[in-house]
């Protein structure tokens, strides 16, 4: 669980963006899955304090290394940036539910900025031949798009629609209108992808779109998973320091860890704006 | 070689070594499991329990300071009824003392819990803590004054004779005096110290970080002034102490054995170094061994002489 692991790349993929790739070797990739997430001690010494949460993007478990993509934001994101190959690296992991991958039916995937990066790792585990994907990726703009891995999507031959936020690429606005625009599609019986009742969604993204595209898919009875981010203390489930809020089905409130619990929950089963 | 004895006695509590971990920041005794077998510690503390359920307070709990960390919890936790039908048995299995933490809003709230924690069970003592700052009412307005500390570690003590732990905090002017209180009160053990009360604002958004405003700082950024109570409350009351705040490494609990500690807890290290408790309890065996102490106990209050 803890474990110091080889630092084989550690590479920013686009200085404007502050986009890093960060791979690592050691015993993760044996057992991690899509939408689990590892946390890392980024500096040696006591500041900055606490471990940061980086979700898990790609996984090979031939070669014993996981990838992750982390966006500078503050001293600790910054902090791992000078952190340099051959170098090992101390993390806890891997952490966290993951994903359901489906192993048929019509996966749609919404994405919004950074929250691509646990969505690579489920992209890498479906077997696109019995299972349909399409995703839906909103962003600033442009830049973001392609510093984030667009590129590594159009390797993959997925079928995907982007948002910016100045239009500079795909539609210009929210993924919800991109989102709204296709549940519209898949419930019209003429186009090809009909039969919404084959589809799920999973979600990763700022907790505003993610409560927007769970209103959105439930509407028209999606099921959608959605990983939440909270800042996190231990990561383990011993702090309670991350919580969510569900609604259980007895329709009782319950406080859920993130770290342990989650990332990944039912999107209809969370408390979006709790007040107490 | 010749085996350091690392045995503790506090009161009535037999510990295998003098390592503990402290309440909210170990869960139930699950969590680190995966890490180590918890049987290697001297013991564990659990989340504070308080007679009803509580969903705590909202999100974001957790703010990062330098070297420490404020939370807001606000006690959370699945109320005293989950806590014997669910928790309590399974940590019958742990292999190691638990204490369990317990927390009230008034007098009869602490009365209860005392009454109901089992005395024939895993339980091996109660650490009362009237020093919790994440509540609006009890918790630490019990902690700061030393009438109502002394009131509620009577009325706890009338209700179990398991061995009873005041944890005190450090949001007083005089901690000497409210250990002085609870001793008067009937503890047999005292622990220090809570979190401190603190805050952060966030430039982005130009308010407090915390939803709750503020929280408790926790972390090596309080050791010095929790090895300064642990050392004032030693000379003054004649009480065995579980010394806490900041520890994360078995330097930080050598000092805190020097100063007075019989036992040292270890809360927010945990966090960073999952290990850390068991290092600190090797850490500690090895510098007895080289300094050539039989026994760890040999070490309490040594600053003093
Ligand atoms: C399960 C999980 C998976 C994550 N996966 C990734 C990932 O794959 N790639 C990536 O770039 N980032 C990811 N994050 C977010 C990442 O953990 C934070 O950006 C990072 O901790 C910020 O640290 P910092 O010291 O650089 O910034 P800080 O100085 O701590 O904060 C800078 C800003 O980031 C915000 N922030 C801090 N911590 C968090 C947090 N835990 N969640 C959300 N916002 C936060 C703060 O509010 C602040 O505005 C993930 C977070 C979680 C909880
Ligand atoms: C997240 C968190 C939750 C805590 N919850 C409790 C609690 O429920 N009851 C209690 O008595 N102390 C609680 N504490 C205080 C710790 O037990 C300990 O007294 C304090 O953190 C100082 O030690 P440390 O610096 O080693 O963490 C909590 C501390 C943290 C960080
Ligand atoms: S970060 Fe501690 S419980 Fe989730």
């Amino acid at each position: 669980m803890i474990k110091n692991e080889k630092v084989i790349e550690n590479r920013v993929l686009d200085p404007g963006a502050g986009i890093f790739k960060l791979v690592l070797r050691g015993q993760t990739a044996k057992t991690a899955r899509p939408g689990q997430f590892v946390h890392l001690k980024v500096s040696s010494t006591m500041d900055p304090f606490l471990r940061r949460p980086i979700s898990i993007a790609g996984i090979n478990r031939q070669l014993g290394e996981i990838t992750l993509f982390y966006r500078v934001v503050g001293r600790g994101t910054s902090e791992l940036t000078r952190v340099k190959e051959n170098q090992t690296l101390n993390l806890i992991g891997p952490l966290g539910n993951g994903f359901t991958v489906p192993r048929q039916g019509k996966l749609l995937l919404l994405a919004g900025g950074i929250g691509i990066f646990p969505l690579f790792s489920l992209i890498e585990a479906l077997d696109t031949s019995k299972v349909k994907v399409k995703l839906l990726w909103g962003a600033e703009n442009r830049q973001f798009l392609e510093a984030a891995g667009l590129k590594t999507l159009l390797e993959k031959n997925l079928d995907y629609e982007v948002s910016t936020l100045d239009g500079s690429m795909g539609h210009k606005g929210l993924i919800t209108d991109l989102l709204e625009y296709y549940l519209q599609a898949f419930n019209n019986p003429s186009e090809k992808e009909s039969s919404i009742l084959a589809w799920s969604a999973a979600a990763c993204g700022p907790k505003a779109m993610l409560q927007a595209v769970t209103t959105i898919c439930r509407q028209e009875g999606l099921p959608i998973e959605v990983s939440l981010e909270e800042r996190m203390a231990c990561g383990v489930g011993a702090c309670l320091g991350c919580v969510c809020t569900v609604r259980e089905a007895s329709g009782s409130l319950v406080r859920k860890r993130v770290c342990k619990d989650g990332p990944v929950f039912d999107g209809g089963e969370v408390v979006w704006d709790e007040e107490s | 070689m010749k085996k350091v004895d690392l045995t503790t006695q506090l009161a009535g509590v037999k510990l295998k070594n003098p390592v503990i971990t402290s309440s909210g920041t170990y869960g139930f005794g699950e969590e680190y499991a995966p890490f180590y077998d918890p049987a290697l510690l001297g013991g564990i503390t659990v989340k504070g329990i308080t007679p009803l359920p509580r969903l705590g307070n909202p999100v974001p709990r957790i703010a990062e300071t330098p070297s420490g960390m404020l939370n807001s919890v606000g006690l959370e936790n699945p109320g005293l009824e989950e806590f014997l039908r669910t928790y309590l048995p399974r940590l019958e299995k742990i292999g190691t003392a638990v204490i369990v933490n317990i927390s009230g809003f008034s007098l009869e709230d602490y009365a209860l819990m005392a009454s109901s924690l089992p005395e024939n069970s895993c339980i091996s003592a109660l650490e009362v803590n009237i020093s919790c700052p994440n509540i609006q009412h009890g918790g630490m307005a019990f902690g700061t004054d030393p009438r109502s500390a002394e009131e509620v570690i009577k009325v706890t003590r009338k209700h179990t004779r398991l061995p009873l732990i005041a944890k005190l905090s450090p949001n007083v002017t005089d901690i000497v005096e409210i250990a002085k209180a609870v001793s008067g009160g009937g503890a047999d053990i005292i622990s220090l110290i809570n979190t401190l009360l603190g805050m952060r604002i966030d430039l982005k958004t130009r308010k407090p970080v915390l939803a709750n405003t503020m929280g408790g700082l926790s972390g090596p950024a309080v050791l010095p002034v929790a090895l300064r109570m642990v050392y004032q409350v030693y000379k003054a009351v004649d009480l065995p102490i579980i010394g806490m705040g900041g520890i994360s490494n078995w330097q930080d609990a050598v000092e805190f054995m020097l100063a007075g500690a019989s036992a040292v807890s270890i809360g927010t290290a945990n966090f960073v170094d999952p290990l850390a408790p068991l290092e600190i309890v090797n850490g500690l065996e090895e510098y007895c061994r080289r300094e050539g102490y039989d026994s760890i106990q040999e070490l309490v209050g040594l600053a003093h002489s």
